[in-house]
C-alpha cells in the first residue's frame, strides 16, 4: 500500500452493508458492558442511567428517558459569578409542594386541609410561608391563607372525595421553579471555571423562558425534548451524542460512523423511531421481513387479507426464498458481451 | 446457479372455487386407519393425498413417497364458520360498511378524499399498525379521525339507512343489538361489498374477498405436513393437525347428522359454535378467549400458527436459518507453528469433506489424473452434466474415467491450501467468521495460531468451530480476496487491530525488548531460528546480543515509528528498535499504533507475517527466560504489610471523623445532595482513594523483578488490581444499585454481628483482607453478596444485550452504500446523504489518523 495519502483509499466501498456493521459494533461490546464499579466523577454520573439499558432507551426512542438531565449555560456575567448563577438556577429549580411538606390534616366537616411545612426544607428553598400560600392559590385556584405555623387550605365542599383528591393534587403542586425541570444545582466547569446549571428534567421549553439562561448552548439527554425545541437535525445528533458518550463511559470505542448511521436511521422520517416493531423493522415493507423478525401471524394474515406484495427486494426475504442477497457482492453481476463469448471456444 | 428467480410474492386468500380446484378428494371419514393398519378412503390419511410411507404409490400423481408433492384435499363444512385470525378484519370491514346496503359508509367527498391520498396505506391497515404504540402526533389529524368519522356515522349516506352499532367479541362473536351474528350472516354481508368499495378500504379483491374469511370449505393439507410417525412398539402417532382435523371432521359430521334428524335449535347451535372452537384451534391454539386444545397427555397441540412463530418456528428456524453441507466442526486447539491465515484440519475431516472440480477441455488431462488416484487426495463423486451424482469406487473408477468429460464435476478430497470459511458461534461481528487456508494434519481437532482467538472470542477450553467449504468459485473468490484473515485484522467497530498477540507473546516481547536483555549466539540463533529467520544481528563488542536488535531483524528495514505514551518513548528508527520496551501500548490488543503503522504502510500481507514471526519469536524467547508466578509472587514483607495497615488505620480514621461530623451535624452537604446522602458520597470516595492508594504502595514496595508485577506492566496477564485483591485488600463490594451493601439483617444492618445503623466501611461491605492471608467470615459474606450481585447482573446483561443486537441489526440490515456515496435501504430511501458524513470506511479511521498525524510533522 502505498504511502500518500490518496483520500479515495480510505473510502468505504461500493455495497458495503454499513447497516450490518452498526448493528455488530454496537451489538457485540454490549456483553462487554460491566457493571459500574464505582467511580463517581461528578454529580451526573451518580444520577444518569448508564451502560446497556441506556442504550436500549435511547434505541428504543422512549419518549422520556429515565433520568432525564438538561445542561443550562448561563449568558452574559452569570457564567463567572456564582450568586446570579445562583439566582438563575432557584428560578429554575422545581419545588414541589410534597418535598416541603411534614404532615397534612384534612378536616371533612369544614373542607379545609392544614398543611405544616417542613421549617429547614423552607429555609433551603427560601420560601416563606405567605409566598406558598400565594402559590398554592395561584396554582390551584383554592382559597390558602398562611397561619402562624402552616398554609390553610379552604375548600367550599363538604365532598369527602373532593377533599381527598385537592389533598393529592396539592402535593403534586409546582411552588417555585419551572414545572418539569426537575432539582436544579450549579456546577463548575473544571476546565474553563464557567458556572452552569444542571437540571434533573427536561422541560427546556420552560427553562428557555428564564432570563440569564443562553438559549444557543442549552442541551439534554432527552432526545424528544430535543425534537420538540430544535428540530429533528438537533435530535439526530443528540442521539448520535447520547450513544457516543454512553459508549465512552463504558471505555468501548466505538467510531461515530456507526453511531450516526443509527441515529439517522432513526430519525430519517422526520419524526424519532424506535429500532423495534413499532418503528424501523415494523415499517419495512417486505412482508417476509416483518413475519421473521416478531409477530409472525399477524404480519401474514395482514398481508393476505389486503392482498400485499413482497417486493423480494430486501435481505432477510431473499434468504428466506434461498437467493442471492442484494447487498454487497451480491448486488453486482458479471456480464460478458455475445460476441465475446463466442471467442471463447474451447481449443 | 438460481434455476428460478423469485421476482415478487403476492399474498391473498384461498377462495372457495381455488380449494376446489387445489383438492383432489373430498374427506368424509373423520378417521386415519382401519383395523388392517390402511389408510381410509376418505379419511385423512386418504392415499389421494400423498405417500410417506416407503413402498406405497400416491393415488394422484402414481409417484413414490420420495417425489410424491402431495396433494390438498378438502372438507365440506355443514355450516360455515368464521376464520378466527381474520376476524379482526372481518370486523373492520362490517363496521365501515352500511348494514342494509353494504355501501362504504362515506359520502363522495369522504371517497375522494381517500382516493387522492398520495400513499398507499389504507385506513384499515392504519388501525393496525397504530395498535402497538400510540400514533405519531402529526399523523393523527386527518386520516385517523376518517376512521373514527366512519365509525361514528349513524345513518348511511347512500340509502339512508340507520345503522346499529355491532360489537365484536374476540376470538369469533358478533353482535349486533345484543343478537349474536351467525358466519352465514356475516358471509352475505361480507358478499355484497362491492369490489370498488373494497379498493377504498385498501383490500385487494382479486386477492382477497372478504367473504372467503368465512369458512365453508376447508382446505386439508397434504399428508407430508403432518406425517404420522410409528413408535418403535409398532403403535402409530399422528400429527397435531391431523388430531385436530379428526376433531373437526367428528363434529362436522355430529352436527350434519342433527341438523338432517331436525333436532332443536339450541343444540344445532352449540354443536355450531363447538365446529367454530375446533377451527380456530386448529388454525391457532394460543388464540385467547379459547382454551387450548390438548393432547392426551395434557400437552397443547402445535397448530398451524404455533408452525411458523418464534424462535423455533418454520420463519425463524428453517427459513431465517439454514442447515448446510459441507461443513466440519470439532474442538479447536493451538499450534503456534501454523499461520494465522490457516488452520489445521484433521486428516478424517478433510478425507470427507470435497471440493468441486470443474472439467472443461483444457483440465481434461489433470482431471483424469485426479480421477485415477485412488489413495487420499482422491475424487469421491462424480457429478455429470445432467445433474446425478455417482459415487467413485474402486470398480467404477475405470468406466467413469473412459466417460469423463468437459462439464462434469469431481468433488475431490480437501487438500493444503484450499480455502475454507472457519465460523465460531455467537457470530457476533463480522470478524466471527473468516477464511483460512487448509493444512492437513494428523490429531482430530481444528487447529489454529493463537493470535486469531480474538476475533472469534475462543479459548481452548473445550470450545467447538465449524468449518465450511465454499463450493463455487465465486464463493471460493470472495472468501479468498475479502474475508481471509489478513483482510479482517481491522475492526471495522473502531479500526483497531483486533487479531494480535496476546499473554505469553507480550510477556516474551516485553522481556525481550528490555534494555539490560542480552542473549548470546547460541540464544539468538534459537530464537531466531524459530521465528524462521536465519541471520543474526550485529553483535555487541564482547560478543552477545542485545534483545532489542533481535527483536528488530522482524520490522521492516525501512520503518521509522515513534509514539509517546504515559512518558514512555518508543521509538524505531530504520527497522532498528533504539527506545522503549514492547507491551501491550504498542503490540497489543487496543491502542496498538505499531501493528497500524505497519498494516498502513506495507499492507495486510506484511503485517499478518510480522504478526506471525513475531509470536514464534516471542514464545520461543518466554520459554527460553521462564516466566512463573505462584503463591510467592504475592508474598508480603514487613514493609508492604506495615503500610498496609497503616493505610487502611488512616482510611478508617478519616471516615470515622467524618461520621463524627455527620452526627454532630456539622459536616457540610455536596451541593444537591441531603446531608446524609453526602456523607455516603463521600465515605465511598475515601474507600476508593484507599484502593488507587493500595496500588501505588504496592508499586513502591514490590520487586521490579516479580513475574506477576512485570506480567501487570507489560500488560499480558493480571493487573495491579488484581495484585492488589490478593495482596492488599479486596476493596469495596458493590451492589447491583450500585451502592455499599446495607441491608441483609432485619434491623438496618447486613449481618446480626454488625451494630444496627453502623456505616462504617467494614460494616457496609468493605473487604479488608486479602486473598492470600485469607477473607476473615464477615468479608466473606460481604465478598459473596457482591459476586452474587455481579453473577445476576452478567445473566440479565447477556439476554438484554442479545436481544438488542438482533433488533439493530433487523432494522439496519438493508442498508448499503451506493455509487454516490450515500446511504440507502433495499428500496432506495436515502438514509444518509453521504456515509458517516465524509464516506470513510470505519476500518481505516486509524489508518487516516495516523496518516493525518504524519502530514503534520
Amino acid at each position: 500500500m502505498a504511502k500518500d495519502d490518496n483520500e479515495k483509499e480510505y473510502e468505504i466501498e461500493y455495497s458495503e452493508p454499513v447497516g450490518i456493521l452498526a448493528a455488530q459494533s454496537v451489538g457485540e461490546p454490549g456483553t462487554q458492558m460491566i457493571l459500574r464499579s464505582f467511580h463517581f466523577a461528578g454529580i451526573e454520573s451518580a444520577i444518569a442511567t448508564s451502560g446497556l439499558p441506556r442504550i436500549v432507551e435511547l434505541v428504543d426512542a422512549k419518549k422520556k428517558p429515565a433520568t432525564p438531565i438538561t445542561y443550562v449555560y448561563l449568558s452574559g456575567s452569570a457564567g463567572k459569578n456564582v450568586e446570579e448563577a445562583d439566582r438563575i438556577a432557584k428560578k429554575i429549580n422545581e419545588v414541589k409542594m410534597s418535598t416541603l411538606v411534614k404532615r397534612t390534616v384534612e378536616n371533612f366537616s369544614k373542607g379545609t386541609i392544614k398543611i405544616l411545612l417542613s421549617k429547614q426544607e423552607l429555609e433551603s428553598e427560601e420560601l416563606t410561608l405567605g409566598q406558598v400560600a400565594d402559590r398554592i392559590q395561584k396554582v390551584m385556584k383554592v382559597e390558602a391563607r398562611a397561619e402562624d405555623r402552616y398554609v390553610l387550605v379552604k375548600i367550599h365542599t363538604k365532598n369527602l372525595k373532593e377533599i381527598r383528591s385537592t389533598g393529592v393534587k396539592l402535593m403534586k403542586a409546582v411552588i417555585s421553579g419551572i414545572e418539569g425541570a426537575g432539582k436544579a444545582v450549579i456546577q463548575r466547569d473544571k476546565k474553563s471555571g464557567e458556572f452552569y446549571i444542571i437540571a434533573a428534567g427536561s422541560n427546556i421549553e420552560g427553562i428557555l423562558t428564564v432570563d440569564g439562561v443562553d438559549k444557543s448552548r442549552i442541551y439534554t439527554n432527552d432526545v424528544f425534548a430535543m425534537y420538540r425545541v430544535f428540530g429533528i437535525e438537533a435530535a439526530r445528533n443528540a442521539i448520535a451524542k447520547e450513544l457516543s458518550t454512553t459508549l465512552d463511559e463504558q471505555k468501548i470505542s466505538v467510531d461515530i460512523r456507526h453511531l450516526l448511521l443509527i441515529a439517522d436511521a432513526m430519525t430519517a422520517g422526520g419524526t424519532i423511531k424506535g429500532v423495534g416493531r413499532h418503528g424501523l423493522s415494523g415499517q419495512k415493507n417486505s412482508v417476509f421481513a416483518k413475519a421473521a423478525y416478531e409477530e409472525t401471524v399477524k404480519h401474514l394474515i395482514n398481508a393476505a387479507a389486503f392482498g400485499e406484495v413482497d417486493p423480494m427486494k430486501g435481505v432477510t426475504e431473499n434468504i428466506l426464498v434461498g437467493k442471492q442477497i442484494p447487498i454487497g457482492t451480491g448486488s453486482v453481476r458479471l456480464a460478458i458481451k455475445k460476441e465475446d463469448m463466442s471467442r471463447a471456444k474451447p481449443r | 446457479m438460481q434455476a428460478e428467480i423469485i421476482d415478487s410474492v403476492k399474498f391473498g386468500i384461498v377462495s372457495p372455487e381455488q380449494i376446489k380446484r387445489l383438492s383432489v378428494v373430498k374427506l368424509s371419514v373423520p378417521d386415519t386407519y382401519n383395523e388392517d393398519g390402511y389408510p381410509i378412503d376418505g379419511g385423512l390419511l386418504d392415499q389421494r393425498l400423498g405417500v410417506i410411507d416407503p413402498g406405497l404409490v400416491c393415488k394422484t400423481c402414481g409417484a413414490r413417497a420420495k417425489s410424491c408433492p402431495g396433494h390438498f384435499g378438502h372438507i365440506e363444512l355443514v355450516r360455515p364458520v368464521i376464520h378466527s385470525e381474520f376476524s379482526k378484519i372481518i370486523y373492520m370491514v362490517i363496521q365501515s360498511t352500511c348494514r342494509s346496503c353494504h355501501r362504504i359508509l362515506l359520502n363522495d367527498d369522504g371517497i375522494k378524499m381517500l382516493e387522492e391520498r398520495s400513499h398507499g396505506i389504507s385506513i384499515l391497515e392504519e388501525e393496525m399498525i397504530g395498535e402497538g404504540e400510540g400514533e405519531e402526533e402529526g399523523k393523527k389529524s386527518d386520516e385517523k379521525s376518517l376512521l373514527k368519522r366512519i365509525r361514528s356515522i349513524k345513518k348511511c349516506p347512500h340509502c339512508g339507512a340507520v345503522q346499529q352499532k355491532i360489537k365484536f367479541s374476540a376470538p369469533t362473536y358478533f353482535y349486533i343489538e345484543d343478537r349474536k351474528l351467525k358466519p352465514d350472516e356475516i358471509r352475505d354481508a361480507m358478499a355484497a361489498v362491492s369490489n370498488e368499495d373494497l379498493k377504498i378500504l385498501g383490500i385487494d379483491p382479486d386477492a382477497s374477498r372478504p367473504e372467503w374469511l368465512i369458512l365453508g370449505l376447508l382446505l386439508v393439507p397434504p399428508v407430508n405436513v403432518r406425517p404420522s410417525i410409528t413408535l418403535e412398539s409398532g403403535e402409530r402417532s399422528e400429527d397435531d393437525l391431523t388430531h385436530k382435523l379428526v376433531d373437526i371432521m367428528r363434529i362436522n359430521q355430529r352436527l350434519g347428522q342433527n341438523i338432517n334428524a331436525g333436532a332443536p335449535q339450541i343444540i344445532i347451535d352449540d354443536l355450531w359454535e363447538l365446529l367454530q372452537y375446533h377451527v380456530t384451534a386448529y388454525f391457532n391454539n394460543e388464540t385467547s378467549g379459547i382454551p387450548p386444545a390438548r393432547h392426551r397427555s395434557g400437552r397443547a397441540l402445535k397448530t398451524l400458527a404455533q408452525r411458523l412463530k418464534g424462535k423455533e418456528g418454520r420463519f425463524r428456524y428453517n427459513l431465517s436459518g439454514k442447515r448446510v453441507n459441507y461443513s466440519a466442526r470439532t474442538v479447536i486447539s493451538v499450534d503456534p507453528y501454523i499461520d494465522l491465515n490457516e488452520v489445521g484440519v484433521p486428516h478424517e475431516v478433510a478425507e470427507k469433506l470435497t471440493v468441486p472440480f470443474y472439467v472443461t477441455a483444457w483440465n481434461l488431462e489433470k482431471a483424469k489424473e485426479m480421477l485415477a488416484r485412488a489413495q487420499y487426495p482422491s475424487i469421491l463423486n462424480l457429478v455429470s452434466t445432467d445433474g446425478k451424482r455417482k459415487r467413485v469406487i474402486d470398480i467404477n473408477r475405470e468406466e467413469l474415467l473412459k466417460e469423463l468429460k468437459p462439464g462434469d464435476i469431481l468433488e475431490r478430497q480437501l487438500v493444503d491450501g484450499d480455502i475454507v470459511l472457519f465460523n465460531r458461534q455467537p457470530s457476533l461481528h463480522r470478524m466471527s467468521i473468516m477464511a483460512h487456508r487448509v493444512r492437513v494434519l494428523p490429531g482430530k481437532t481444528f487447529r489454529i495460531n493463537f493470535c486469531v482467538t480474538p476475533p472469534y472470542n475462543a479459548d481452548f477450553d473445550g470450545d467447538e468451530m465449524n468449518m465450511h467449504v465454499p463450493q463455487t468459485l465465486e464463493a471460493q473468490a470472495e472468501a479468498k480476496y475479502l474475508m481471509e484473515v489478513q483482510y479482517q485484522i481491522f475492526s471495522p467497530r473502531d479500526g483497531e487491530a483486533i487479531i494480535t498477540n496476546n499473554e505469553d507473546g507480550i510477556t516474551g516481547m516485553y522481556f525481550l525488548t528490555k534494555d539490560e536483555t542480552r542473549l548470546d549466539k547460541e540464544e539468538a540463533s534459537y530464537v531466531l531460528g524459530i521465528a524462521g529467520i536465519y541471520e543474526l544481528p550485529e553483535p555487541t563488542k564482547d560478543g552477545m546480543y542485545k534483545g532489542k536488535d533481535v527483536f528488530s531483524m522482524l520490522l521492516p528495514k525501512d520503518l521509522d515509528f515513534e509514539i509517546k505514551s504515559h512518558g514512555n518513548t518508543f521509538k524505531i528508527s530504520k527497522g532498528k528498535l533504539v527506545e522503549g520496551v514492547v507491551t501491550k501500548e504498542t503490540y497489543g490488543r487496543g491502542n496498538n499504533k505499531l501493528l497500524i503503522k505497519i498494516g498502513m504502510d506495507y499492507g495486510p500481507e506484511a503485517l499478518r507475517n510480522f504478526l506471525f514471526v513475531s509470536s514464534k519469536l516471542a514464545d520461543a524467547y518466554v520459554t527460553l527466560a521462564g516466566v512463573t508466578v505462584g503463591t510467592k509472587e504475592y508474598m508480603t514483607n514487613d514493609e508492604i504489610e506495615k503500610a498496609r495497615a497503616e493505610l487502611l488505620e488512616n482510611t478508617f480514621k478519616q471516615v470515622d471523623e467524618k461520621i463524627t461530623q455527620y452526627k454532630d451535624g456539622k459536616l457540610d452537604p455536596l451541593i444537591g445532595y441531603t446531608r446524609r446522602e453526602s456523607l455516603e458520597r463521600m465515605i465511598i470516595v475515601d474507600l476508593n482513594v484507599a484502593r488507587e492508594e493500595a496500588g501505588s504502595v504496592l508499586i513502591k514496595y514490590v520487586n521490579a523483578l516479580n513475574s506477576a508485577m512485570q506480567m501487570a506492566r507489560a500488560g499480558s496477564r493480571g493487573s495491579i488490581f488484581q495484585y492488589e485483591q490478593m495482596s492488599m485488600f479486596l476493596g469495596q463490594q458493590a451492589t447491583l444499585s450500585g451502592g455499599r451493601i446495607k441491608r441483609g439483617y432485619y434491623t438496618n444492618r447486613v449481618l446480626p454481628h454488625i451494630y444496627s445503623g453502623d456505616v462504617r466501611p467494614r460494616a457496609r461491605g468493605f473487604v479488608a483482607t486479602n486473598y492470600y492471608t485469607g477473607l476473615s467470615p464477615i468479608d466473606l459474606f460481604m465478598h459473596a453478596v457482591g459476586s452474587r450481585g455481579s453473577e445476576v447482573y452478567k445473566a440479565l446483561l447477556t439476554a438484554r444485550s442479545g436481544y438488542l443486537y438482533r433488533r439493530l441489526s433487523n432494522a439496519l440490515q438493508d442498508f448499503h452504500v451506493d455509487r454516490d456515496l450515500s446511504v440507502r435501504d433495499t428500496n432506495n430511501n436515502l438514509i444518509q446523504t453521504v456515509y458517516g458524513g465524509d464516506a470513510v470506511s470505519p476500518v481505516n479511521v486509524q489508518f487516516l489518523k495516523m496518516a493525518e498525524k504524519e502530514k503534520e510533522k
